[in-house]
């Protein structure tokens, strides 16, 4: 995309035209927004540079929730081509659309990552992410075709057959998680078969933070390069951020997302290089603006610029967390949606439980010790299990996860 | 080449203009749509030096054009073809093709100017057959041929033209955006300013959607021809019969 080769001047300049115009139809179109700009006595008109969004409130995943599920589109819903749901905070869901001049934008910022990452039209990429990032597979999908790699779309399929089309396809990208890349890695050498029979060049993983560590691991078992990539549900979409072959931290797409990073306490914007949360303000988006939103996300700036060349802003993304969510199989997890949830499900007024990510079968899992209470406790032990086992399931399919609740007499 | 930001222009308690920022790279073809009353016009007086109560920055090349006369707003680079065309009817064609090199020729590049003459006429061949008739009995579309030429005359780095196809039929209409694209492939930088939007978002390299005095939209032109707000309101799909089903 052009703008990787702009001036640091000409892309500031960019980046506050997007922010106008976002700004301007974000008051005109949604009354959440408006209402925020009046609270905060700033019109979109005075805003006069990048800095001065700091003085627009901040929002988070809870707004999604309240304006569930359309509330935050700043388009007709008959201009929308695409409707993205991600598991939210609380009892609602997050909804996220698009429209066709969004999809052009997504479709060249995943090219953008792709290309980072060295991928090519003589490529052939496979997509194998978990259900709940479905949304992210069709963004890759349709990023790789802009690219003109030969594209084999994201499908549920046993390890055995995806170890099986990676072979026989000649599949040169994978585009996964860590846990699945892991779990392919260990199937591969429980099977004995050797990496050299794969044309694997590249593992792009997605989802959560991966330690350095975690990374020579695969490559050193795989022979493979690997590339992070930073996304989320909600903005929608899936390569906000990326490496490229210098591999020195993450670049953004700042010049369709505006990054700051925040203390989470204070919420003041913290100096260049230190840590704190990742906040975005979309700045293309028609169909659904963000503004000042709260990842959650721990990450900060880094202020070398990168070999590449590139002007986009590079960033660490740390695996800390700012808020009460967990990642697991690169899925956010809310505790707070958990537990009510529990509280609907067993008619407990205050669920106690401790949760935990814990890996069962090569897969990672939902693992809550949840306190029995008078409330909860019957005679029949049958009963309690069916109902720990129903509770599990139906939980599993909100959250995207599996889930093991475990009875527990001992306070936590 | 150009840098507009949170430009504000005003008449009187009207604001027409409501902060205002947008640019022009050197080599691109930008376009500028929007209704009746959306600023446009004002926008463009505002970079010649036509307007001159503004708030914010115009940067050229550079150089600030506060407080810049007209002439020295050409001087600088920018060419203007205004709506309506504006050529000096009394005057033959070849007289109103050298009144726009007005400038080089005080500086006694008659060669140039000779030059320069020569390849407009090749540019615009119909020109050249009517190079000594008067500017006013030439039809819609030679007028505006001769307006983009004068302005060519000056050897601009930016060309802006405003509303390029008003008044003309269809076919003219076509023939004029032909040129504007062989300029634009020849390396001219230019600002289009048009409420034909179709016919603008075609050639254009990027766009902005002024609304009301402010900038609601910008994007490529690929992304602007599939957005739905600026089908409804400039490229004539109407609004209604969409809602209601019958298009």
């Amino acid at each position: 995309m052009q703008p990787l080769n702009l001036t640091i001047e000409d892309k500031n300049q960019l980046k506050l035209e997007r922010l106008q115009s976002t700004l301007n139809r974000a008051y005109k179109n949604v009354p959440f927004h408006r209402n925020r700009f009046i609270e905060s006595n700033l019109m979109p008109e005075n805003l006069l540079s990048l800095d001065q969004i700091e003085r627009l409130p901040l929002m988070d995943r809870s707004h999604l929730g309240i304006h569930y599920p359309y509330g935050l589109f700043a388009v007709p819903l008959r201009d929308i081509v695409r409707i993205h749901t991600a598991p939210g905070t609380g009892t609602n869901p997050s909804i996220s659309g698009y429209t066709k001049a969004d999809l052009i934008i997504w479709q060249k910022l995943v090219a953008r990552s792709l290309e980072a990452a060295g991928v090519t039209s003589m490529d052939i990429l496979q997509i194998n992410l978990p259900p709940a990032l479905a949304n992210w597979g069709r963004d890759y999908k349709d990023g790789a075709e802009n690219v003109g790699a030969s594209v084999i779309p994201n499908s549920l399929l046993s390890l055995e057959k995806t170890l099986m089309v990676l072979r026989d396809y000649k599949t040169t990208t994978l585009v996964t998680t860590l846990v699945f890349a892991e779990q392919l890695m260990e199937c591969m050498f429980k099977s004995e078969r050797n990496p050299n029979e794969f044309n694997l060049k590249r593992v792009i993983l997605v989802g959560e933070p991966v330690s350095l560590d975690q990374i020579k691991n695969l490559q050193e078992h795989l022979h493979i390069d690997v590339w992070l990539n930073y996304g989320l549900s909600e903005i929608p979409g899936p390569a906000i951020g990326f490496e490229c072959l210098h591999h020195c931290g993450m670049h953004i797409n700042d010049d369709h997302i505006l990054p700051e990073i925040i203390d989470p306490v204070t919420k003041k914007r913290v100096e260049l290089g230190k840590a704190g949360e990742l906040v975005l303000t979309t700045l293309s988006a028609r169909a659904f603006p963000l503004i000042r939103f709260r990842t959650g996300d721990m990450a900060r700036f880094l202020k070398e610029p990168c070999k590449c060349g590139s002007s986009l802003i590079s960033m660490e993304w740390l695996p800390e967390r700012a808020d009460n969510m967990m990642i697991i199989s690169g899925i956010k997890i809310s505790r707070e949606q958990v537990k009510l949830y529990l509280k609907d499900a067993l008619g407990v007024s205050e669920p106690l439980c401790q949760m935990e990510k814990i890996r069962h079968g090569g897969n990672e899992i939902l693992a809550i010790a949840l306190v029995i209470d008078d409330s909860l406790f019957s005679d029949e032990i049958k009963n309690l299990e069916k109902l720990m086992i129903n509770t599990s399931e139906k939980l599993a399919e909100l959250i995207g996860v599996p889930v093991k609740i475990t009875l527990t007499e001992q306070h936590l | 080449m150009l840098r507009i930001k949170n430009l504000r222009c005003s008449y009187g308690s009207i604001m027409a203009v409501q902060g205002v920022s947008l640019s022009v790279r050197q080599g691109e073809l930008i376009s500028i749509i929007g209704a009746n009353g959306s600023g446009k016009s004002t926008l463009l007086l505002a970079i010649s030096g036509l307007l001159t109560t503004w708030d914010g920055e115009i940067i050229f090349q550079d150089q600030s054009l506060k407080g810049m006369s007209p002439p020295q707003i050409v001087k600088q680079g920018i060419s203007m073809v205004p709506e309506g065309r504006q050529i000096f009817s009394p005057l033959s064609v070849i007289d109103n093709l050298k009144m726009g090199a007005y400038t080089i020729y005080r500086k006694g590049l008659k060669d140039q100017v000779q030059n320069d003459l020569d390849m407009i006429m090749d540019m615009f061949p119909i020109l050249k057959e009517r190079a000594t008739q008067l500017a006013g009995t030439l039809s819609g579309g030679e007028q505006q041929m001769l307006a983009i030429g004068r302005a060519l005359m000056a050897r601009p780095r930016l060309l802006v033209l405003d509303e390029p196809s008003m008044g003309l039929a269809p076919k003219i209409v076509e023939m004029i955006f032909e040129t504007i694209q062989t300029l634009r492939q020849d390396g001219v930088t230019i600002l289009l300013v048009e409420q034909n939007a179709r016919a603008a978002l075609k050639i254009a390299d990027r766009a902005y959607v002024l609304e009301t005095g402010k900038m609601v939209l910008q994007g490529s032109a690929e992304e602007l021809l599939v957005d739905d707000d600026v089908k409804r309101a400039y490229l004539g799909r109407d609004y209604k019969n969409f809602y209601d089903g019958r298009e």
